[in-house]
């Protein structure tokens, strides 16, 4: 009765939603707004979800000793963000802001940055021209890191135009080619669930 | 020293390499793009206090290279006079928007509330941008600081994105993706980017197609965009460690290679 239940409703919002998007009759729109506004209240319920999972593998691992430091750190940001937004506020110049611009931001933009020293590394020890197709690849990498670089007293226009040339044809085809694929994908993936014929969300039975 | 491996000599030459480089004072001259001079365009043409949705859609990560990009955008914006409404669709970009466009808003002596205004973060941003389509306020029914959308004069007037000229996404992901083809394509409005150079492949196939009017890319695009509203800023200073890095990484990929068509040779694999 439970998944009769969830498949009808499945069925009947999709079929809403599908019809909605062609109407401008005004309960129509009355309707769309307030199924956003639900799917963003769902959406905050799922954040709980993650977080509660979050907090249930934490202590789980730190009960087994694995990476105890960084299990520590991470439930301890855990807490502490949301106690400073309880007591300060998340508006500028309060404690969470603070943390957020002078912990995280540098976190993380260190992270990102470590970027270049491993494509550096990968460059020097993986990029090789084994075969024929993989020598085309250098090549084209090489071309479009030379036209986004800019070097004094250097003009590359012909390798600017070639690196276009690769962005607006070969590079463009494959894109577009994985565009397409998504997005047939996605209609026939919706029809199935929308029609009941796809039932791996509720449980995979 | 004796128990470096040869990637921490590869780690340790871009880092001096780049530093040394940066502390030398270089100025790089680009050449701006056809991509660069039709957004710059786009904001230039349009009449002033028209309306603009900017978008910060973006982690903390990204700040070296989204913070050029933005600045710039928001200094032509806000030199051309028109009406800012500043969200973000990411958590991390909230905080990170609200101060760039307060900082150069004061610079051009821009009074919040009046001629530009921030939103806030919105969950789930699919639903925020379809739900904006059909009422900002109700989307919104604050800004930021904790304002009613009523009381804020700026947003007088404003009800969905027919009272808007185009949506500016500053973004580190895909997230543009969704402005496109939720607001551009369902709202039919104008949709602007400036992107971290990973994601411009990406958006190429938009714009050929004209589903998204224009964007600008990575720390190039920059420095593209402060040539020419004729500055030196974040983008420019980026670009030297920006080029010194590709030529590092191409002169590892060419002495890499060497080693191993000389080893090939030799029959050592």
């Amino acid at each position: 009765m439970t998944r009769k239940f969830a498949l009808m409703t499945c069925f009947i919002f999709g079929l809403v939603m599908f019809v909605q998007y062609f109407s401008n009759h005004p309960t129509a729109k009355l309707l769309n707004q307030s199924i956003l506004e639900y799917w963003q209240i769902i959406f905050a319920f799922t954040l709980i979800v993650g977080i509660a999972g979050f907090i249930m593998n934490s202590v789980r691992e730190l009960r087994e000793g694995e990476s105890k430091i960084y299990k520590l750190a991470s439930l301890g940001g855990l807490i502490l963000m949301p106690l400073l937004a309880m007591i300060w506020g998340i508006k500028a110049d309060t404690p969470f802001t603070w943390i957020f611009e002078n912990v995280q931001v540098p976190l993380q933009a260190t992270v990102f940055s470590l970027l270049a020293f491993f494509v550096a590394s990968a460059s020097f020890r993986g990029f090789r021209a084994r075969s024929i197709p993989a020598g085309i690849l250098l090549a084209s990498a090489i071309i479009i890191l030379i036209s986004r670089s800019s070097i004094p007293g250097f003009q590359f226009d012909f390798l600017t135009d070639f690196a276009n040339w690769l962005r607006s044809n070969p590079a463009m085809a494959a894109r577009r080619g994985i565009l397409i694929g998504i997005g047939l994908g996605s209609v026939t993936t919706s029809l199935r669930v929308i029609l009941g014929i796809e039932r791996t969300w509720l449980g995979g039975k | 020293m004796k128990n470096l491996l040869p990637r921490h000599y590869v780690f340790l030459g871009l880092f001096v390499l780049t530093a040394l480089v940066m502390s030398l004072n270089i100025k790089l001259d680009v050449e701006v793009s056809e991509n660069t001079k039709r957004l710059y365009g786009f904001i230039d043409s349009l009449p002033e206090n028209s309306y603009l949705i900017v978008s910060f859609d973006h982690e903390a990560s990204s700040i070296p290279e989204i913070k050029p990009i933005a600045t710039a955008l928001l200094k032509h914006a806000f030199s051309k006079g028109h009406k800012l409404i500043g969200l973000s669709l990411f958590s991390e970009g909230t905080l990170i928007g609200y101060r760039l466009m307060s900082e150069i808003g004061r610079e051009y002596d821009r009074k919040y509330g009046q001629d530009y205004v921030y939103l806030g973060f919105k969950p789930q941003y699919i639903a925020a941008i379809l739900s904006m389509g059909e009422s900002i306020p109700k989307t919104f029914p604050k800004d930021y600081l904790g304002n009613k959308y009523s009381d804020i004069p700026i947003l007088s007037g404003i009800e969905n994105y027919d009272d808007v000229s185009a949506v500016l996404s500053i973004a580190d992901g895909s997230l543009t993706t969704h402005w496109i083809e939720y607001a551009g394509m369902r709202y039919n409005i104008a949709v602007v980017a400036g992107v971290a150079a990973a994601m411009v492949t990406t958006y190429d196939p938009y714009l050929e197609a004209g589903q998204m009017h224009s964007m600008i890319g990575g720390l190039r695009g920059a420095a593209e965009y402060e040539k020419m509203l004729g500055y030196d800023g974040g983008g420019a200073r980026a670009m030297l460690a920006q080029t010194t890095a590709h030529l590092y990484v191409i002169l590892m990929i060419i002495i890499g290679n060497v080693i191993y068509f000389r080893n090939r040779k030799k029959g050592i694999s």
